[in-house]
């Protein structure tokens, strides 16, 4: 492979960009600001695979790319290295979560019941055409309870562990300085177990569900039931210059616990969480999770095959390079190509015509 | 200590009593912006000088514990706005989720003038975020509590 200077895409390239851009339009705050309200389930997503929580910020990041996901990934990606680590914060516990939505497909009878949530789950998929007719859609508005839900709801895999269900191996505390950080270190294999999860929190939400889906399918050891499913708010608690620790404010996370039948004979336990609510992903991450530990090279649960095909800014990113100009390295193929023909015409007259 | 009747939505009991500090961080940095900006400008003057040693946007690493294995891992940065003053004999420090670096400095005021005493206006103020923030959870966990599901055997 040989790379080449050329010249003579200036203005192709700079009216091509006038071209993109122009066909989205002029951009203002309102247009960032209705992006934000309407469009929470988007903004999320695009908050978690860039690992950077901040909406107003994907908003805009979504405004400039015209909603091309990868690309507004990569913008958030990219401009957060403009900005300064301040500190880590203390470490979210699943049952310290403000709880907006819990539940298990397991275990009928959880302690603190089975809370929907927001969900469409049970909702019928019709597309609202009248809407495009004139007549605004405004959906029923909630009947309250009179009790409010406890903030907090306990975990069911605590409960699991003091059961016997589930194993219950050893931790030793980390103080959160010292927890492994891809954004710091490379990613290598065997991966430690905080490289695993923060990777599959800042993975694509379409990659892991086409693998996750691949081991629901039955390319994996384990068939996964959720265990639990949170949608939730972690107070981001940090430390003032005089010691006391406080909540500088929420952020929205989601996490899922899938389990199987381990060969222990205890229920095995696969989990994933990340910024912002979406389930689909760690869903689908808990089930990768679940399935990595004995898995054969290269198959599609294989820890190495899963984070590595599923890190949105690169895989798209090496995806859409095979667009540049490659011109050199074809000509070398064709050269190869031609060079190889015409070693192989003496003893082997050519029967199809040129 | 018996336990006092408490007022529906103010979970901070005796209204004589001072707030300790976390309590009364964790209330500036959910207190809505412009009433924390109006407090701050009130109580700017009692700081005499201030020396702004830090008035910024940046990230803050959130790790989160599996529920699996206990493992801590960082599950993503959370932009946030910071504010650090010091004053005569004391200092003031905001943090808030976002990047508003208004409220982050108003709530380095606020928490540098409470840290020379908690007037009746600020307390008067932190009771009255404090209520407003309660009500706010209690509402939301109203609609939460309306999806639970009541679940029948047949």
């Amino acid at each position: 492979m040989a790379y080449v200077a050329t010249r003579g895409g200036a203005r192709a390239i700079d009216q091509s960009e006038r071209l993109y851009r122009a066909e989205l339009g002029p951009i203002d705050a309102a247009r960032v600001d209705e992006i934000r309200r309407a469009l929470p389930m988007l903004i999320d997503r695009v908050m978690g695979e860039a690992s950077l929580y901040e909406p107003d910020l994907a908003a805009l990041a979504l405004a400039q790319s015209g909603g091309d996901i990868y690309e507004a990934v990569l913008l958030l990606r990219a401009w957060r290295t403009t900005q300064p680590r301040l500190t880590i914060a203390e470490p979210v516990l699943q049952d310290q979560l403000f709880t907006h939505r819990r539940i298990s497909a397991a275990f009928k009878d959880i302690t603190g019941g089975q809370i929907l949530g927001p969900s469409l789950d049970y909702a019928h998929r019709l597309l609202a055409t009248d809407v495009l007719q004139g007549q605004p859609y405004v959906p029923a508005p909630v009947e309250p309870a009179a009790t409010p839900a406890p903030a907090r709801q306990p975990s069911l895999a605590a409960w699991q562990k003091v059961q016997g269900l589930v194993a219950d191996p050893a931790r030793a505390d980390v103080a959160p300085g010292d927890i492994p950080d891809l954004t710091r270190e490379p990613l290598l294999f065997p991966a430690q177990r905080a490289h695993t999860l923060q990777s599959l929190a800042r993975a694509d939400t379409g990659g892991m569900l086409a693998l996750g889906y691949a081991a629901m399918r039955g390319y994996g050891n384990a068939h996964p039931t959720v265990n639990e499913l949170r949608l939730a708010e972690a107070e981001v608690r940090v430390c003032h210059p005089r010691g006391t620790v406080f909540s500088a404010g929420r952020v929205k996370v989601s996490q899922a616990e899938v389990t199987a039948k381990g060969k222990s004979g205890l229920l095995e336990l696969g989990f994933c969480a990340t910024l912002g609510w979406n389930e689909v992903k760690v869903i689908s991450g808990a089930t990768l999770d679940l399935n990595a530990p004995g898995a054969a090279k290269g198959s599609p649960v294989e820890e190495e095959f899963v984070l590595y095909h599923t890190e949105p800014v690169e895989a798209s990113g090496f995806c859409i390079h095979f667009k540049l100009p490659h011109y050199v390295t074809f000509q070398s193929s064709l050269d190869a190509l031609r060079g190889a023909k015409q070693t192989t015409a003496p003893h082997q007259p050519e029967k199809v015509p040129a | 200590m018996p336990q006092k009747a408490l007022p529906m939505f103010d979970q901070d009991g005796d209204r004589a009593q001072p707030f300790d500090h976390a309590r009364l961080l964790d209330i500036l940095a959910r207190a809505d912006a412009d009433r924390l900006a109006a407090l701050a400008e009130d109580v700017l003057p009692s700081l005499g000088p201030v020396e702004v040693v830090q008035s910024r946007t940046g990230l803050v690493m959130l790790p989160m514990r599996d529920t699996a294995q206990g493992t801590d891992f960082h599950l993503g940065e959370v932009l946030v706005a910071e504010a650090h003053i010091r004053a005569t004999g004391t200092e003031g420090y905001g943090m808030v989720v976002g990047r508003d670096l208004n409220r982050a400095m108003a709530m380095a005021v606020v928490d540098a003038a409470a840290s020379l005493g908690q007037t009746p206006q600020i307390r008067a103020f932190l009771h009255r975020e404090a209520a407003e923030q309660a009500a706010a959870d209690t509402a939301r966990l109203r609609e939460v509590e309306a999806t639970r599901v009541d679940m029948e055997t047949f």
